[in-house]
């Protein structure tokens, strides 16, 4: 039977976190006092002992990425310390909670990662939809501006976001940080060595900083304790879709799929059979239902070519069409598609066309095999990874329920239609902005 | 009171470069024009000290910045996947139907623009709808009218 | 100084060696290898790998296709391209379908086939079909981005090349990516024309037929036109041209990169101003003054007759007033003519120049490397020599301290200090070559009014020797060319002359007040030299046949009556100029890219002083002949829109500390006189000047005050 456990999250369910007082009857700010009472050096030591990983999707080990940050010395620019709460991944809702309900814990954070990198100017790059967490943020950091003991030297700015997926790739957040239009960079150079205004940055994830103060508290090598090899601590998971009790349960990592959905999340409703599980948010290769016998950690999903990414666990019961789902997923790509590089930009388009062919029940067979050849296109072509979840999640669909797609094209037509919740489900479509000139024929 | 100016020469000072003010400062001009109309453009591209073309190509980049006119209420649906699942398109129909217009359109007296919306994070508590960038959670069809019912008679 | 440091890789199996730091496309090309590229550019900053057309196959590295543009060769790298690599081969291939998804085969009907690298790559590396099925994506076209640029959306690619110049190289912030994902495209503000003085490179730097030239359009195919390599003679940048020609008629003109010089970038005027060559008022026939009857056209033969009746009638009271614009070889037979034949030896220049800066000389390219750049004078660089402006503009992209007043220990201090003069009271150089010396800069320029100021300044020197008193009265007035042609001292001076021979392109300058009028032709229709700011001895080329004999042609069978020896062949002539003036160097060494002349001694120094600003509240009014004006630019409609703003420059500071916000109208007055005009602030202005187009500055003085 899969619980929680509560280290990121510990101590909302008894009291109002929101509020500094609360926050330090618990202990809070202790482990920054603790930090600042030890070396960048040490501090990053540390986070290195715990094997943290970056919780925003990639999975990079947090003390590493710090490491590579040049010290002071060696680039005498101003160090910065940006965090990515853009979190726009669908099926992931767990930095929203955590803004929300933590705010002193990640704020907390923040201050440990500028001690740790010795950077005096963190910025907050909050999506620009989340009012809710921005306001509490903004209650949260009056308090903490108001206690020079804690503050010490370090600006924090919040920076709200203005409705922009790709702005939750780094470098994309990075440039949007800087005033452009949100589009990612080439790698080399990285962040750590060039990132905000072309000096040394660390992107870090809000729920990755929020774990921090706990790391600090018990020390590195403790929080390792939790979890399994390659996936220690805890993991603030979001279910959603199909599940009778959705909602961000923190576990430890390596804990059963099928108990976070069937215990967690309370099975599915109506008794129905669960036919799919997106893992780890949109970006992710599909599970089917009798998949679900693994631990939910980076290991175990790899042997399934998947991962946990975001952390977003969507549940798919047995009326939804795979094929609608595609175009669902494959029209959010391309609306969030920011234009720069040339196989997302023009494939992630193509894909949604001929998904919607499929749909309709005009396709051929060989124009399921033209998705696989454009996913496949795309995928290992594009500057960043938007374009290459895509294709890989929506080739994952057809090949794990290949027979849904040809039975499409074979009876020509959906074998759902309308008893699917995805049937005709209104997307955003891109409003062509901008006057005259700029309207197409 | 402050002008939208001295606002924007605010908010630079927050930042080691002027462009960094830009999203907030479109923002603002927003807010005060109601939409980046061609006159909010050139004012945010004067207080920045940038050319109204920088404005319109950083502003057109993003989807809560707005280029045509829109409601003075905006009520914004998910229909990305997790809300998708349990019936954000039913919720989506709703407003239609209440409001009397399309999704992506707005209200004959320009009080409500009506357009679905890719995931607002907010996957467990579906249906997310923002109302006036406010999320209302386990939004049902039959939750609808109220919703209207308080925009309209609202403020 | 001790070797390049250099890296060896593999490339498609061939060990190649280049230096640090070479970007991997140019070390494939060092090996003979292309890796293709649309959106790859050095010109325009940092790499952005946004086409996907260059990807290859790099290890060491994560096994996917890398995009090489964006990678330098470091040692022991391999790297296969799609000479070598399936992947690669797959890689490129696969860009170019979805390229080619929504591109429309329209080559036939654009004026880019043929010299398309969209069509040549897809011939090379593309699929031979599409398996694209649904309808390609529409828009309205074309779209006129300008007068001068026809936008065609269906057929960008978006590789950002011209967004990136008109942000990072231009900084005119006009021509931007609106909108997102497939919805993005290239656009300007609303409705508003893409309006800045470097917009014509973006045609250039279209990979594709997006962007099209208006005065091109449809106008010819590449395998029915030729290109002449000639250099520009609209200002004294002297910006490395090629001339298309087709059937005799200049049909554009494009840039020939001189990385020393120009970089490869060429301003509007020097792109678009070849239409005066068909001006409607071209001049084709000699215009006679004929007692009671006005003007009549005459013959070439009774014209030159008149000329010497009109030379021998002067008996040596002529005055020569030259445009600056004259190849070396026209002002030396000039000179040569008047001054050995008729003892004529006083003439009136359009400016001051001096040999002081001579000691001085750099490339224009070294203002890039510079750690400091000081631009004096308070005249705007832009509108006088547009190109050194985007050198000065890399410059301060590189991290260079760019200043706009006089700080000697910024330029004491500074490794490498260019200083630059542009405005009134340079002295032709010598005040700015005494600052050079006494600060230690590492070079200097002096940018004067004139293309040619310097080459024809030298060439009437060594023409003759002997001096005399300028006449008074003057008997015969010689206006040579249009620039002295529309100059209001010369036209005072003609007032005053008993006679005036003025040789000009058109009738609407030259006619009514001389009279013998001889229709001259333009840069593009002479063979020659001129000397740029630099120094640089560049070789212009005949790139048509001009409709009227060129000026050396006459001004030599002219000569003959005066038993003044002059050869009517450039060549020969500049070898007379040369062997004085440019070290001996013959005609055919000057050479299509041409070097720069080693520095030359060092000048005495002469202190000049830099005229104070006034005091108190005063300003210095500084007016200036903006870019887009003159007589070629007048007769080009599509560079009306170009022409200036009635604006006036501010300084940020002075406008600061009277409450003046940019695009607030100011009042400028003095003595009783007044304008009002829209201010504009500039960063490139130092306090206590205010700027003004020279339209627009009405009667004001020197000395003004500003108010809201």
């Amino acid at each position: 039977m899969a619980t929680e456990h509560m280290i990121v999250m510990a101590g909302t369910d008894e009291r109002d976190l929101t509020k500094l007082a609360e926050y330090e009857a618990i202990g809070g700010y202790g482990a920054l006092v603790k930090a600042r009472a030890m070396s960048p050096n040490a501090v990053i030591d540390e986070v290195v002992a715990s094997e943290l990983r970056g919780r925003g999707g990639a999975f990079f080990p947090t003390g590493r990425k710090w490491s590579f940050v040049p010290k002071p010395e060696q680039n005498p620019n101003p160090h910065y310390v940006v965090v990515n709460a853009d979190e726009s991944e669908p099926g992931s809702f767990k930095d929203n909670e955590i803004m929300a309900r933590v705010p002193h814990r990640f704020f907390e954070g923040c201050l440990i990662a500028a001690h740790a990198i010795e950077s005096k100017n963190v910025f907050v790059y909050i999506r620009g939809e989340y009012t809710g967490p921005y306001e509490i943020l903004l209650g949260a950091l009056k308090e903490l501006e108001a206690r020079a003991d804690l503050r010490g030297d370090v600006t924090i700015v919040l920076h709200r976001g203005a409705g922009a997926y790709i702005c939750g790739e780094e470098t994309a957040l990075l440039e949007s940080l800087e005033g452009e239009r949100g589009q990612p960079r080439t790698k080399p150079p990285f962040p750590a060595v060039q990132g905000l205004y072309a000096s040394p940055t660390v992107v870090n994830n809000v729920e990755t900083l929020a774990t921090l103060p706990p790391i600090i508290e018990m020390g590195g090598a403790e929080y390792a304790k939790l979890g399994v090899p390659d996936s220690r601590g805890t993991r603030v998971v979001s279910i959603s879709g199909h599940v009778e009790r959705p909602g961000n349960y923190e576990i430890e990592n390596g804990t059963s799929m099928r108990e976070l959905i069937y215990d967690l999340g309370g099975g599915i409703p109506g008794g129905r059979a669960l036919k799919a599980v997106i893992p780890g948010g949109s970006s992710t290769v599909i599970l089917k239902g009798d998949e679900i016998d693994v631990g939910y950690d980076f290991n175990s999903l790899l042997n399934l070519n998947t991962a946990m990414g975001s952390a977003g666990v969507v549940a798919l019961d047995d009326r939804c069409c795979m094929v609608q789902l595609g175009i669902r997923i494959s029209e959010f790509y391309e609306h969030e598609s920011c234009g720069k590089c040339t196989p997302c930009r023009e494939g992630t388009r193509w894909m949604t066309q001929i998904l919607r062919r499929l749909e309709s029940g005009e396709a051929l067979q060989s124009e399921l095999d033209l998705l696989l050849a454009v996913c496949d296109r795309i995928n290992g072509k594009c500057l960043c990874p938007l374009g290459e979840t895509a294709a890989v999640a929506v080739a994952s669909y057809v090949e794990k329920f290949r027979a849904e797609f040809i039975a499409h094209v074979e009876q020509s037509g959906c074998p759902f239609g309308d008893s699917s919740p995805l049937h005709d489900v209104v997307a955003p479509v891109a409003v062509a902005h901008s006057a005259s000139s700029a309207v197409p024929a | 009171m402050s002008t939208y100016y001295e606002d924007v020469q605010e908010i630079k000072a927050q930042y080691p470069n002027w462009r960094s003010a830009t999203l907030p400062a479109l923002r603002l001009a927003q807010e005060k024009h109601g939409y980046l109309s061609p006159d909010a453009l050139r004012e945010c591209a004067d207080a920045l000290g940038t050319t109204p073309a920088f404005c319109e190509a950083v502003a057109s980049f993003y989807d809560m910045l707005h280029l045509a006119p829109i409601g003075r209420h905006m009520v914004e649906v998910c229909t990305n996947v997790s809300c998708a699942l349990v019936g954000a398109q039913q919720v989506l129909e709703s407003f239609e139907q209440e409001l009397g217009i399309r999704a992506g359109e707005t209200t004959d007296d320009g009080e409500v623009t009506l357009r679905p919306i890719e995931c607002l994070g907010g996957c467990g508590w579906a249906t997310i709808v923002a109302v006036d960038h406010h999320y209302r959670m386990h939004v049902k069809p039959e939750d609808v009218p109220a919703i209207v019912q308080e925009l309209r008679s609202g403020d | 100084m001790s070797a390049a440091e250099t890296v060896t890789l593999t490339i498609d199996g061939i060990a190649v060696d280049v230096p640090k730091g070479t970007g991997l496309v140019e070390a494939a090309l060092a090996a003979g290898i292309e890796i293709p590229v649309f959106c790859y550019e050095p010109r325009l900053g940092p790499p952005v790998g946004a086409c996907r057309m260059c990807l290859c196959q790099v290890e060491p590295g994560p096994p996917k296709p890398q995009a090489a543009c964006t990678l330098t060769a470091q040692d022991g790298m391999v790297v296969r391209t799609a000479l070598t690599s399936q992947i690669a081969a797959d890689a490129q291939n696969a860009t170019l379908e979805f390229i080619l998804v929504n591109h429309p085969l329209d080559c036939p009907v654009c004026d880019k086939g043929g010299e398309c690298p969209l069509q040549d790559l897809t011939f090379r590396y593309g699929p031979g079909n599409t398996r694209m099925t649904f309808p390609k994506r529409t828009f309205e076209k074309p779209i006129p981005v300008s007068p001068l640029i026809a936008l065609d959306r269906e057929r960008c690619i978006l590789c950002y090349r011209c967004t990136r110049f008109s942000e990072g190289v231009a900084e005119d912030g006009q021509l931007v990516a609106v909108n997102r994902g497939a919805g993005s495209m290239i656009a300007t503000f609303g409705d508003e024309p893409y309006r800045a003085p470097f917009s014509g490179n973006v045609i250039e730097l279209c990979p594709v037929g997006a962007l099209t030239s208006t005065t091109y359009r449809f106008e010819a195919r590449p395998w029915e036109i030729q290109a002449v390599p000639t250099v520009c003679g609209m200002c004294p940048v002297g910006c490395n041209v090629n001339a298309t020609t087709r059937e005799g008629k200049v049909k554009r003109i494009l840039s020939r990169n001189h990385p020393e010089v120009d970089d490869g970038w060429l301003c509007d005027k020097g792109r678009f101003a070849y239409a005066h060559l068909h001006a409607e008022d071209r001049l084709r026939d000699p215009i006679l003054r004929v007692r009671r009857r006005g003007f009549e056209e005459v013959s070439w033969e009774r014209a030159l007759d008149e000329a010497e009746r009109l030379l021998r009638e002067a008996n040596g009271r002529i005055v020569t007033a030259l445009s600056g614009s004259e190849t070396v070889e026209q002002a030396y037979a000039l000179g040569k003519l008047l001054r050995r034949g008729l003892g004529a030896h006083t003439a009136f220049f359009p400016e001051e120049m001096s040999d002081a800066l001579d000691a001085y000389r750099v490339p224009l390219s070294a203002i890039r490397d510079a750690d400091v750049v000081a631009v004096l004078g308070d005249g705007p660089v832009i509108e006088r020599a547009p190109v050194v402006e985007l050198w000065i503009k890399e410059a301060r992209r590189r991290g260079a301290r760019v200043l706009y007043e006089l700080d000697e220990e910024a330029v004491r201090g500074a490794d490498r200090a260019i200083l630059v003069w542009c405005g009134p009271g340079g002295h032709g150089g010598a005040t700015v070559a005494s600052l050079a010396q006494r600060l230690g800069a590492s070079g200097a320029f002096y940018i004067p009014d004139t293309a040619n100021g310097r080459g024809v300044c030298d060439a009437w020197s060594c023409s003759d020797d002997a001096e005399s008193p300028s006449p008074d009265p003057v008997g015969l007035l010689i206006v040579s060319g249009d620039e002295a042609a529309a100059n209001p001292v010369v036209r005072a001076l003609a007032e005053k002359a008993e006679r005036v021979i003025v040789i000009s392109m058109f009738q609407g300058l030259a006619a009514g007040w001389a009279d013998l009028v001889l229709p001259g032709t333009s840069y593009l229709e002479r063979d020659g030299s001129y000397v740029n700011l630099e120094g640089r001895i560049q070789r212009l080329r005949r790139t048509v046949i001009p409709p009227v004999p060129d000026e050396l042609a006459w001004i030599s069978k002219l000569a003959e009556r005066f038993e003044v020896e002059l050869p009517p062949y450039p060549s020969l002539v500049f070898e007379e100029v040369s062997a004085i003036a440019f070290g001996g160097i013959p005609f055919g060494e000057i050479g299509e890219r041409a070097p720069l002349p080693a520095a030359t001694g060092t000048s005495d120094p002469i202190e000049l002083p830099i005229e104070p600003t006034p005091g108190d509240h005063g300003l210095r009014l500084v007016r200036y002949r903006p870019l887009f004006s003159g007589p070629a630019v007048d007769r080009v409609p599509q560079l009306g829109f170009q022409r200036p703003q009635p604006e006036a420059e501010l300084s940020e500071q002075d406008a600061r500390s009277r409450g003046i916000r940019n695009g607030e109208e100011i009042t400028i007055r003095s003595n009783g006189t007044s304008v009002t005009l829209r201010v504009r602030l500039s960063r490139e202005l130092r306090p206590g000047v205010v700027r003004i187009p020279e339209d627009f500055a009405g009667d004001l003085p020197p000395s003004v005050e500003i108010s809201k």
